[in-house]
């Protein structure tokens, strides 16, 4: 991949660039930490700002919205059905390394697996990607992030059009796609030297000492996960933990599941809309009659853990269905996010009386 | 470089209804057809034990199985009345305009079986989606071995598809085995759940050389597979088609997945074995 | 995508959360994160919250009954055949003749002026907020012994709590977000004591769980009482500088037996004493409750302020009592006066000094007599009933009383104001649809008396006003001459009204996450815990309660004891849950799997009965017998059936009621169980 110097004063120019082509969304402060990204506008140009807390809503309702109409349904004679088409053109300028590889997973699932998803394709074309690495101890970083276990930052290594990495008085700007390589042409980039690529060595190196757990404790959990060896017992006990909220589907940047409702619009007109739906809800699996293979909580928590970790996804997704990014921990009433979970599972399967030997 | 844009999978296309056949107690046929003959063309090529999503404009859309052989003339739904898409359904006529998508799902491989017995078990409505595949079979009568029907329901009035049964027994070579739970006054024949009318005395079922076909409520096929197993099938010769809460029937929503595996599009047939593997009990 | 930060209006939490708006519509909801109640945790409610808004089957236009059916009118029409019918009932009946109900979920401000107009412009004192509970045993009771009508401390303080008594209610059902801090804070070394006939989630983390006979709870709290006093773990110091009536009280602790209440309450007295030293032990311990101990009578929550006085548990932070509201504004419409008895702020309609204050503020002569409440004016035909009723947002024909559609067909007048027309409004003279939630900006008062702002992110459809607009403007066809023109100056209005709103302008709301009343000038920051800056005096007052002396009802005919939840499944009516295609999936699994209402039956009553889980059953009593289906369940406790109150048949057959749900007191029901 290419690489750029650009300064530091410079650097929000780009957003500028940017929103001659797009609709620029960027994160902005709300009350006290509280952070959301929103459309950049003259009003809020002044704003903006590379280090700032991750927006905790998702930014994957950009290319899978919290509600999206498919269809439209008019209904007489003759029904005429007429599939959306709105095409948004954005840009997200900071988005983190954790949500890029959120997006990534979003586009392997959306747009590989048996069918392409047409809607997301269109969202998903149209929307160019800035990342911005997490550099800034007190506010990129927070005690919750896991990346490093996660391996999906603190620096993104694809999946993202350009990147930003503060390297005090300059940025470092990386181009992963075409698209972004294009806007290389403009005079603030100028190429770097080694010595550039050495204070961004050493700056990972700092930052990554940062997060509170550096090491992948995923690996054994998969393994028990995939060999179906966690007790009914455990799964018992994460279960009676959740308030079964949704939260945890509902903010993960690579939970994917939607349900479809129609809701009449006019006297003679339908929409259908999908909407996020979370595995954690007891009506997401219960069929018309009254069977509910998935009836008690501690089942649908199973699902979840399942779902994320178990080897057969991750090989045919290639690509890990958990970023590290610790919206889950945050989220979840009673602490059972995604850390929490990998840690009792691997616990207690790990210590199980099973695993003894005997006396003699 | 161009691309043709990518089909829209979630795009119902119109389906006009032909006519409506009243079945067993809440259960009704809906013979149909596509309004543009060049998708009736395309959707013809539909596998037996493949679904479609079926709009019902207004009200919604939910998965049915395809209950005709593609070697048969018509096509059409079975549906039960179970909740408000089906109700929506069910006040449909002859004429009106409803949507369907698909054909969707794996369906069964029929001619991995040529030169097989095939022993198909069915339970209550669980005959609809194994309709496809019966028919299938005697309509290529000479490919396959021994045909045998195992079916059981409630009570007579629980039967499916009851009088073309008798029809095929008498005219197209297979064995027909029938039973119901509980009797009433003009049931003669056999009375006991599905399982039992393996020991019935004359009743020969083969295990060399034969693929079983399970379909019904989750408690039948837990004791149809001991019984099966019990008889020496293998868990790769039991096949079964199963049913879960779809929304979208094309892999993405994900309702209906079961361990590993989307019912909608790794399914809705798997072998027993796969079932076994699938990392979730159904 | 401007994002509002406001309040959820579903429960009594008010969690902080976020709206998301595109244009002119609610997009999507997700949780603050340094909201200090919810600090980034909602619950599947209010992830849904937006969706009443774009609702398609709001109201646009407002209705008026015309040879028997509702047709759209201008508004102008709509509010002059309101005012002048007000006129006629007034004038040819008397102000007696009109009620005003409004539901728990009105604004503040929409409450402080429907009262206002009931009391100052009509004249009559029949003024209700829908539910007869809470206000007659948690706030008469709370205000007689502590002097405080709501809970004492904030949810914020049980991460410091050493023990917590969840008592009568299903946290993680009902108050998601505060379970999940009692849930953390057990995680974290708290003690957990768990009181409740239903074993609900929480009490799969009980330190004790005891799964009390429903209408027990006062006894339990007598026998816990006698333990602390046993032990001595009172404090004695605490009684003696701040508490009234402590020898009665004392004395009659005496006089518990700890075996006879365990007899009464069907929990050994080995877990009885474990419960009380565990509460008695700790520095800091606070009492959580709601409907389930209310429901039952008011000597439940004497009980339990008593537990707390005899612990000096008030005054500190972690400890107290929480009379949890599960309506997003149960607290606020009480602090604003919608109630028959007592003006804004709790002063009693019958204080002649009170009174003549607020003649003062509102410009008119006030009735002195209480009024009507709820309960009576949708129940009572005949003689003494209303000729006229105004339902702000309330809907009592799907919440909850059997005679309400009769009751209303009997009226001359029924006036209506909600979103949607509801069964209620399908009775109604005029209906007046109100702007949603998200589509004004109004406060409304969580169960930790903190009041809160609720932004405006959307504008209301074209022409729809909201409520306490509506309000205003009848009021000035009524010649009343009120001049608000923002919420903003209703609420400085409210701040002369109730002392504990002195300083609760908007501006210091918005500074922070609202502010916990008493928010006075010289307090404008609130109060986090009452009596925090310490006790004066002897303000409170210990209730001593005499031994019950009613015999268990169960008999060898009549084994098995009726216990009656309130809210737990209702929601299936409320407005949100039946616009959010999530929430009507997920609350609509119980009436979808038990179409016909059902009760839960244990387990193993039920394998010894052979009755299968949704097989028909009846219930036999002294008074009659009522069919219904079984659920069977762990969730109940052996020789209990739990009844979720919308079985009316149940209700009028075994517990011979008429009326709605929101009867003060209830005595025990047995009941035999039989297959059908």
């Amino acid at each position: 991949m290419r690489a750029r110097i650009t300064d530091k004063a410079n650097v929000l120019t780009l957003v500028d660039l940017l929103r001659e082509e797009y609709e620029v969304i960027a994160p902005f402060y709300g009350r006290g930490r509280d952070t959301c990204f929103d459309a950049v506008t003259d009003a809020n140009r002044h704003l903006v700002q590379v280090h700032i807390p991750n927006p905790y809503y998702p930014p994957k309702r950009y290319v899978l919205p919290h509600i999206q109409r498919l269809l439209r349904i008019h209904l007489n004679d003759h029904p005429r059905i007429q599939p959306s088409d709105d095409t948004p053109r954005r840009a997200i300028f900071g988005i983190r390394s954790c949500d890029t590889a959120g997006i990534d997973h979003l586009d392997r699932f959306y747009l590989g697996r048996d069918f392409k998803d047409a809607y997301y394709e269109r969202y998903r074309q149209n929307l160019f990607l800035v990342n911005v690495v997490c550099t800034d101890p007190d506010l990129d970083i927070d005690d919750d992030c896991f990346c490093m276990c996660a391996d999906t930052g603190p620096a993104a290594r694809d999946h993202f059009d350009l990147q930003l990495m503060d390297l005090g008085d300059e940025f470092f700007v990386v181009a992963g796609t075409e698209k972004g390589e294009a806007f290389f042409a403009h005079p603030m980039f100028r190429k770097g030297t080694p010595a550039h690529l050495a204070r961004r060595r050493q700056i990972l190196a700092d930052v990554r000492k940062r997060f509170k757990v550096a090491t992948s404790w995923y690996s054994s959990t998969v393994r028990y996960i995939t060999g179906g060896q966690i007790s009914d017992a455990t799964w018992e006990q994460i279960g009676n933990r959740c308030l079964e909220c949704g939260g945890c589907s509902y903010m993960c940047p690579t939970c994917t599941c939607f349900t479809v409702t129609e809701r009449q619009v006019g006297p003679a007109d339908y929409e259908r809309v999908r909407l996020w739906d979370a595995c954690a809800l007891g009506g997401f699996t219960r069929m018309a009659g009254g069977f509910n293979p998935r009836k008690a909580a501690h089942d649908r928590r199973n699902r979840r853990f399942f779902r994320k970790l178990a080897h057969y996804f991750i090989q045919r997704e290639l690509s890990v269905a958990c970023v590290g990014c610790g919206r889950c921990v945050e989220v979840c009433h009673g602490d059972i996010g995604m850390p929490n979970v990998v840690e009792i599972l691997r616990r207690t399967t790990a210590e199980s009386e099973r695993h003894e030997p005997a006396a003699h | 470089m161009s691309q043709p844009p990518t089909e829209n999978v979630y795009l119902p296309k119109i389906a006009v209804m032909d006519r409506v056949v009243e079945e067993i107690a809440d259960v009704r046929t809906f013979y149909w057809h596509f309004e543009d003959p060049a998708e009736q063309a395309a959707f013809r090529r539909f596998l037996p034990g493949q679904f479609a999503q079926v709009s019902v404009f207004g009200a919604g859309e939910f998965p049915a199985s395809l209950p005709p052989s593609p070697t048969e003339e018509e096509l059409f739904f079975t549906v039960r009345r179970v909740g408000s898409v089906t109700a929506a359904l069910h006040q449909l006529r002859p004429g009106d305009k409803f949507g369907v998508r698909g054909p969707y799902g794996n369906g069964f491989p029929m001619n991995r079986y040529f030169g097989q017995n095939l022993l198909f078990v069915a339970g209550g409505i669980g005959l609809i989606p194994l309709r496809s595949c019966l028919n299938y079979a005697l309509d290529n009568r000479d490919r396959y071995g021994k045909i045998q029907l195992f079916y059981g329901a409630r009570g007579l009035k629980d039967l499916m598809y009851l009088g073309a049964l008798r029809e095929w027994e008498m005219s197209r070579g297979f064995e027909c085995y029938l039973t119901v739970d509980r009797a009433d006054d003009q049931w003669t024949g056999h009375v006991g759940v599905v399982g039992s009318l393996f020991r019935k005395p004359g009743v020969t079922v083969p295990v060399e050389n034969t693929t079983a076909f399970v379909c019904g409520p989750p408690i039948m096929f837990r004791f149809v597979i001991r019984d099966l197993k019990e008889m020496g099938f293998e868990d790769r010769n039991i096949m079964s088609t199963l049913e879960r809460y779809m929304k979208c029937g094309v892999g993405k929503c994900g309702h209906c997945c079961i361990g590993v595996a989307y019912v909608c599009a790794d399914g809705p047939v798997f072998t027993y074995e796969q079932i076994k593997r699938l990392g979730e009990v159904i | 995508m401007p994002h509002t930060l406001t309040t959820c209006t579903f429960c009594g939490v008010g969690c902080g959360i976020y709206l998301e708006s595109a244009g002119n519509a609610l997009t999507g909801a997700y949780p603050s994160m340094t909201h200090p109640t919810n600090q980034g945790r909602i619950c599947v409610r209010g992830w849904h919250v937006n969706e009443v808004a774009s609702a398609p089957d709001r109201l646009l236009h407002p209705l008026v009954r015309k040879n028997g059916t509702l047709q759209e009118v201008s508004w102008d029409e709509a509010f002059g055949y309101v005012a002048d019918r007000l006129r006629q009932i007034q004038g040819r009946s008397g102000p007696n003749a009109i009620g005003f109900v409004n539901s728990p979920r009105g604004s503040n401000e929409e409450s402080y002026l429907l009262q206002k107009f009931a009391r100052a412009i009509i004249g009559t004192n029949n003024v209700d907020h829908g539910l007869g509970v809470y206000r007659h045993n948690s706030i008469d009771v709370l205000l007689a012994m502590l002097g405080v009508p709501a809970s004492t401390n904030s949810v914020g303080e049980l991460d410091v709590s050493e023990a917590i008594i969840v008592n009568g209610v299903d946290l993680g059902l009902q108050l998601p977000t505060i379970g999940g801090r009692v849930m953390r804070a057990k995680l974290k070394g708290a003690k957990l004591i768990v009181i409740d006939p239903r074993r609900h989630r929480l009490a799969e983390h009980a330190d004790c769980f005891l799964q009390v006979r429903p209408g027990s709870d006062a006894a339990l709290y007598g026998a816990m009482a006698k333990v602390i006093l046993d032990r001595g773990l009172l404090d004695a110091r605490f009684l003696r500088a701040h508490c009234r009536n402590v020898e009665a009280f004392l004395e009659a602790v005496h006089a518990y037996d700890v075996l006879w209440a365990a007899d009464a309450c069907g929990i050994a007295s080995e877990l009885i004493e474990e419960a009380a030293v565990a509460y008695g032990r700790a520095r800091t311990a606070a009492i959580l409750f709601s409907t389930g101990v209310e429901a039952g009578g008011s000597e439940a929550v004497q009980a339990l302020v008593n537990l707390a006085l005899l612990t000096g548990n008030v005054g500190k932070a972690g400890a107290g009592i929480f009379a949890l509201t599960e309506h997003n504004n149960l607290q606020g419409v009480c602090d604003m006066g919608m109630l028959p008895n007592r003006f804004p702020g709790y002063t009693p309609v019958t204080d002649d000094e009170g009174r003549r204050g607020f003649e003062v503020l509102w410009g008119a002569p006030l009735p002195a007599k209480p009024g009507q409440g709820a309960e009576e004016l949708l129940s009572r035909m005949g003689k003494g009933a209303v000729r006229a009723l105004w339902l702000c947002r309330h809907d009592p024909v799907m919440a909850a009383s059997a005679d309400a559609t009769a009751v209303l067909h009997q009226l001359d007048l029924v006036i209506v104001q909600h979103p949607f027309l509801t069964e209620t409004a399908k009775h109604a003279h005029v209906v007046l649809p109100v702007a949603a939630f998200g589509e004004e900006q109004v406060t409304f008062t969580n169960t930790e008396r903190r009041i809160q702002l609720v932004g405006k992110a959307v504008d209301p459809p074209p022409g729809l006003t909201p409520a306490w607009r509506q309000i205003v403007d009848l009021a000035n066809r009524l010649g009343a001459g009120w001049d608000y023109t923002s919420t903003a100056e209703v609420m400085r209005e409210i701040g002369r009204a109730v002392p504990a709103y002195g300083a609760a302008s908007y501006d210091n709301l918005a500074r922070d996450y609202g502010r916990q009343w008493p928010c006075t000038t010289d307090k404008p920051l609130g109060t986090r815990f009452m009596f925090e800056e310490g006790i004066a005096g002897q303000p409170f007052s210990l209730a001593p309660i005499p031994r019950p002396s009613r015999p268990p009802c169960a008999s060898l005919d009549y084994p098995f004891t009726l216990s009656f939840g309130h809210s737990l499944y209702y929601w299936h009516q409320n407005v949100l849950v039946r616009h959010s295609e999530t929430l009507k999936r997920e609350y609509q699994i119980l009436l979808l799997d038990y179409p016909d209402g059902f009760v839960d039956v244990n387990t193993e009553d039920a394998r010894r009965l052979e009755i299968r889980d949704g097989a028909k059953v009846r219930l036999v009593g002294v008074t009659g017998a009522a069919v219904t289906t079984a659920r069977v369940t762990h969730e109940v406790k052996s020789e209990m059936i739990f009844v979720p109150f919308f079985l009316r048949e149940v209700r009028e057959q075994l517990c011979g009621e008429g009326a709605s749900s929101s009867r003060s007191s209830r005595a025990p029901v047995c009941v035999r169980l039989e297959r059908v």
